[in-house]
């Protein structure tokens, strides 16, 4: 392999720590270097190195046919993705941003999640790039995609809060034979909080299963992604009040580990649901509609959700502060729960 | 035989003969299952014939669009099976679980045709480009209608084929409103793309044989895709080709009048039994076709409980005993 490796996949080896993107850019190159069949796909993701830089020194490295620079086309470059999937390789499509899924949609909901249903086989693909707000973006550059998904039968739907989750889940996403979409929030990846050691082995995290990213016995909340981190600050504080939360991190919304959440609730009685992500028909009436299927019983108040307003992400930061939900928020609906 | 065609082989002519039969009874003959039009155009037999079938899963690839039995009948597929899934039966590849077009056999080559028109183009653009990759001999056959070229969808498949060079083939169906556009239209799309582009007619089988069979050839020497217009048949009989073919293969291809009588009775012979043995296989069987295919365990009664809310309780069916247990 010609010349010295990006910086950016070798803080693992190392010995240093990696940042959420690294931890991105580690598992692809880790995923490349392991199995032939990895190959990417993407606007800009060769000469340019992507628009993040996650696959920066990846086209001179591993060479034009398994990076490769698609047209302006996320529905064709999908759709091909499929076909090449089909025939045993395993790609990873990057959408430039998430927002731009859109147009694949198509392929995506009608062929590519239909494809072991129909008799066509597994569809071993990846669709990974950046999602959420935060970044003064605007409404085409800071949506949330998981629900305009999270309805079809048939795809996995991946969202780690933790650069050591990013790498293990999106190792697993690449293994997996199902089409995962993997969803990285831009406000984790250069975030000094999220840079953390990574295992040195082959690090891999099961799909399916969430993590218990903090202990307690009065409140659980239910969160994955940023909203993790917004939630763990709104423990921290609610802890100062004596209130024990515990907080649980979904990583993978489909298929969702309702046990983990059941078994939370059964102990705590009080349950929150915090996304980013817009209110209606967000994820927190499915886990709500669950929570009163499986553990109504051991409820000793109403579920709460805090997300997002119903709107499309504004783009002046007074705007966007508004519709984003806050450490406060979380904090206000944790103490109101705490004590009905 | 055309002056500038050099003779098939007598084996490809014998399959031909036999696949034509077989796909001529399918597509006219009575006793048909379902309510799915069937279409056929007995040049698509010869076109999928021109590609390089395997049953090992190393041969070309092909999406036969329309439902149409010829392009599977040469990719190896039986009447049984296309009968099966043109019955919706349990016995189905895809289980009844989705329509005739979705038959996909990988091993064949054979690739279910889903989505709307143009999806496939991507799709099987992606395939080539997988062929490519990999150094293969190996390309992917596609049949679309001409509307497919109206789509977005299908012109970035397209392009996305192009830009890669990836091996492919696709065929537009050439229908009679879109014929009226003319082949130019499809001469000036490749040429947009800077790929080859041929046009086919009710031209003997040999050429349309070695038609296909060149844009194959160009195409696995990384030369890029192909687009093939399917013009549309005359007004007389659809199957004049086919008895046509016949003739020339007695006449020229050396086969017997009764070696392609006995060719004729064995295909007959083949569609009689898969349609006794489709009248005796079993409908679908909803638990056994949908669950192995559902991502998660499929919910049970009462209600959507899984899990009992304490040990040894019992569902009633009264919504009460769960607070009388709790």
């Amino acid at each position: 392999m010609p010349g010295e490796l990006p910086r950016h996949v070798t803080r693992t080896r190392e010995g240093r720590p990696a940042t959420f993107l690294e931890a991105i850019a580690e598992a692809l190159w880790e995923e490349m270097e392991r199995d032939s069949r990895v190959f990417l796909m993407g606007e800009d993701i060769g000469a340019y190195g992507g628009a993040f830089k996650v696959t920066r020194g990846f086209l001179e490295h591993f060479g034009q046919s398994r990076v490769i620079d698609t047209p302006i086309a996320e529905g064709g470059f999908t759709g091909a993705a499929a076909g090449a999937a089909h025939m045993g390789l395993r790609p990873v499509v990057e959408m430039q941003f998430m927002d731009f899924i859109s147009p694949a949609y198509d392929v995506l909901t009608n062929y590519i999640a239909t494809s072991l249903y129909r008799g066509a086989g597994p569809l071993p693909m990846v669709v990974r790039g950046p999602v959420g707000g935060g970044n003064r973006g605007g409404p085409f550059h800071s949506q949330n995609v998981e629900m305009a998904f999270f309805h079809t039968p048939g795809l996995r739907i991946v969202y780690p809060s933790t650069a050591a989750d990013a790498k293990g889940l999106l190792k697993s996403a690449i293994r997996d034979d199902n089409p995962v979409i993997f969803e990285e929030h831009k406000g984790l990846y250069r975030a000094p909080h999220c840079r953390e050691m990574l295992p040195a082995d082959d690090h891999v995290v099961p799909l399916g299963k969430a993590r218990v990213a903090m202990e307690g016995e009065d409140l659980t909340i239910v969160t994955y992604g940023l909203m993790v981190h917004h939630a763990l600050e709104a423990a921290a504080e609610l802890g100062r009040d004596g209130v024990r939360v515990e907080v649980i991190d979904l990583r993978t919304l489909l298929p969702l580990d309702e046990d983990a959440i059941v078994a939370s609730v059964q102990k705590t009685g009080k349950l929150l649901i915090v996304h980013e992500d817009t209110r209606t028909g967000g994820i927190a009436g499915e886990i709500a509609i669950r929570i009163n299927e499986r553990a109504f019983e051991w409820l000793d108040g109403p579920i709460l959700r805090v997300t997002a307003i119903d709107s499309p992400v504004p783009f002046s930061g007074e705007l966007e502060d508004y519709f984003l939900p806050s450490v406060a928020d979380v904090v206000t609906a944790g103490r109101y729960l705490v004590d009905y | 035989m055309h002056g500038d065609a050099s003779p098939l082989s007598r084996e490809v002519v014998r399959d031909l003969l036999y696949q034509g039969f077989q796909a001529r009874l399918l597509a006219g003959g009575a006793g048909m299952p379902g309510d799915t039009p069937v279409s056929v155009d007995i040049r698509t037999v010869v076109m999928a014939r021109a590609m390089r079938h395997s049953s090992d899963g190393k041969g070309d690839l092909c999406c036969p669009g329309h439902l149409s039995p010829g392009p599977m009948l040469a990719f190896g597929a039986t009447p049984l099976e296309f009968l099966r899934q043109l019955g919706r039966k349990g016995t189905a590849p895809a289980a009844a679980r989705s329509g005739g077009r979705s038959w996909t056999d990988q091993r064949r080559g054979l690739i279910g045709w889903d989505g709307p028109p143009g999806t496939m183009t991507q799709v099987l653009a992606g395939a080539a480009l997988a062929f490519a990759q990999r150094g293969q001999d190996r390309a992917a056959l596609v049949f679309e209608e001409f509307v497919a070229t109206e789509t977005g969808g299908w012109h970035e498949g397209m392009n996305f084929a192009a830009a890669q060079s990836a091996p492919l083939i696709v065929v537009l169906d050439m229908t009679q409103p879109a014929d009226r556009a003319g082949t130019g239209a499809v001469d000036a799309i490749a040429r947009g793309y800077g790929v080859s582009a041929a046009a086919v007619a009710e031209e003997p089988y040999p050429r349309l044989f070695r038609t296909v069979a060149s844009a194959r050839r160009r195409a696995v020497r990384g030369r890029g895709p192909t687009l093939i217009a399917m013009l549309p048949r005359g007004e007389g009989d659809p199957w004049a080709l086919h008895d046509a073919f016949v003739a020339r293969a007695l006449d020229e291809a050396g086969v017997s009048d009764v070696e392609v009588r006995a060719i004729e009775r064995a295909a007959s012979a083949g569609v009689d039994h898969a349609l006794n043995r489709l009248a005796r296989e079993p409908e679908a069987e909803p638990h056994d076709a949908l669950v192995p295919a559902c991502a998660h365990e499929v919910p049970q009664p009462p209600w959507t409980r899984r899990v009992p809310p304490e040990p040894g309780w019992r569902a009633t069916g009264d919504p009460r005993e769960l607070h009388d247990a709790r």
